[in-house]
């Protein structure tokens, strides 16, 4: 093949090939290396897009619960499934996972309100399907026994109304007081101009400027690094201000937007607890019912034995009998 | 000791890849969001820039100019970039998933920057020597993590501002990159 090959030419492909094929050796043998010696096991952020999840193990993104859904989140499904979580959740995932955030995916007019489910009591006929089928255990009762929702602790996933056989329950919306939302623009309040004078103002060296930027655009963690609980609502800033800006309106806003993040987050965290018991339970109920079948297993065998041992027994001394009458007879 | 110091301040402020030479501009754009973000990907680049200019020197004088195969250089030099940000990779993935997880495309991408490629063939055109090649590796990728984090922490105040509606968004990140570069334009003269 070489021959084709002008020879003024050869040095021009051999010296190339052995160069790059010198460097690529190098570098695999490097990055092989490498791959080795820093092999990750297990994904830890998996449990930080968890987190983040309401935990109501409703699956109406499509996954069998939030944990399957906080993995497929992880190898790039769409972050706008959950409708418990709402635009809450997704903002917080955009912002964790560094992208944009989209409107939420569901049906028109199927909005995701927050409910309860209630068993119609006199209908129920205590069949116990509905217990099995929740999630996070919310449901008391027993056979032929009526049941009955903890308020409470229902997510209102709707996984109960499918197993019920006589329809009796019910979804009804939780009454809930509307948040405090950031005041209407009066005519008098005008732009801030960052002129300073509300930082001198403040009795509890905070920063209201800086404040009144976070509240507006709802960077409430920024908030909370600039100590936006330590503010007393005094109103000096507002009564300082040039501008007019009702600032402690829009403290109060925040606050409670900022409370009322915190209290999901309580709730997300222990909705996940009594469904991580329930598993537990259900892990623990699989194994002793294996064991039970077993040891079952076990006796119904050594039983088998038994009567395989009686019967020889009988067989043995029929024959004897028979072989004995045998000699009777011929003698 | 001062050439070297003269070195850095050059590649860091006088010469700044990003708004002098509009060197590596993809990643200024697009990791600059969050303060955090920035100064991740500022740390894998520094990382890169600064083993790239000096492997690639080692390549050029001990590998390709006594094979007399100089004309080869942007190919290799891309090759060795290429594994290196493939190395910054796995590290990251271990040390950091949620870095990892936050880059995304950016953090390959490190490996078609012009900016690491502009320093290792800036370098063989300015005739440095090894340490030079790796301090004004290491001064470039100064510089680039100097306006990115800048740059993020413009923009996260530009998020909360009130911004009119036609320059929301990516016009308003031109703008402030605009002015930016006509402040690091007062730098020239300076060494």
């Amino acid at each position: 093949m070489i021959e084709f090959i002008e020879p003024f030419l050869l040095p021009v492909i051999v010296a190339p090939l052995f160069a790059l094929i010198l460097i690529a050796l190098f570098f695999g043998a490097l990055l092989g290396f490498a791959a080795q010696k820093f092999k990750v096991s297990t994904n830890p952020l998996v449990d930080q897009i968890n987190t983040l999840l309401p935990q109501t193990q409703c699956a109406q993104c499509g996954y069998p619960g939030c944990k399957p859904y906080a993995e497929a989140i992880n190898s790039g499904a769409a972050i706008n499934l959950c409708p418990p979580g709402g635009e809450d959740t997704i903002i917080q995932l955009a912002n964790l996972l560094n992208l944009e955030p989209i409107p939420l995916n569901q049906e028109p007019g199927k909005e995701a309100l927050p409910k309860v489910a209630i068993i119609r009591e006199e209908e129920c006929i205590g069949c116990t399907f509905c217990i099995q089928a929740c999630p996070v255990d919310a449901i008391v009762g027993a056979a032929q026994q009526m049941h009955s929702v903890i308020a409470s602790e229902c997510t209102g996933c709707e996984l109960c109304e499918a197993p019920c056989p006589v329809d009796c329950i019910d979804f009804i919306p939780l009454e809930i007081a509307p948040l405090k939302t950031l005041p209407e623009k009066s005519l008098s309040e005008q732009a801030c101009i960052r002129c300073g004078l509300c930082v001198d103002a403040c009795p509890v060296d905070l920063l209201p400027q800086q404040l009144f930027w976070f509240a507006q655009g709802k960077a409430y963690d920024k908030a909370k690094d600039h100590r936006l609980m330590d503010c007393i609502e005094c109103g000096l800033c507002h009564a300082v201000c040039p501008s007019h800006i009702p600032l402690v309106q829009y403290y109060q806003a925040a606050k409670i937007a900022i409370h009322d993040q915190d209290a999901k987050h309580h709730q997300a965290h222990e909705i996940k607890q009594r469904f991580d018991y329930r598993e537990q339970r259900l892990e623990k109920d699989k194994a002793l019912a294996e064991q039970r079948r077993q040891a079952r297993a076990e006796l119904a065998q050594a039983k088998v034995k038994q009567s395989d041992l009686i019967q020889a027994a009988l067989e043995r001394a029929k024959s004897k009998q028979a072989s004995t009458q045998g000699t009777q007879n011929g003698s | 000791m001062s050439a070297i110091i003269i070195l850095l301040i050059s590649a860091i402020l006088v010469n700044n890849f990003v708004l002098v030479q509009f060197l590596g501009l993809c990643p200024f754009m697009g990791s600059s969001n969050k303060i955090e973000t920035a100064i991740g990907m500022s740390a894998a680049t520094t990382f890169v820039l600064t083993l790239a200019s000096m492997v690639s020197y080692l390549v050029y004088q001990y590998l390709l100019i006594p094979l007399d195969i100089a004309w080869l250089r942007t190919i290799a030099f891309i090759v060795v970039i290429a594994a290196l940000v493939n190395f910054t990779e796995i590290l990251m993935l271990k040390t950091s998933p949620l870095l990892h997880k936050v880059l995304g495309i950016f953090l390959p991408l490190i490996t078609t920057n012009c900016a690491v490629l502009g320093v290792a063939l800036l370098n063989i055109n300015a005739g440095n020597s090894f340490v030079e090649s790796a301090f004004y590796g290491f001064g470039a990728a100064l510089g680039f993590s100097l306006v990115l984090i800048l740059f993020a922490a413009l923009r996260e105040k530009l998020n909360l501002a009130d911004i009119p509606a036609p320059f929301q968004g990516a016009s308003i990140a031109m703008i402030t990159a605009a002015l930016m570069s006509l402040a690091f334009m007062g730098f020239t003269g300076l060494v």
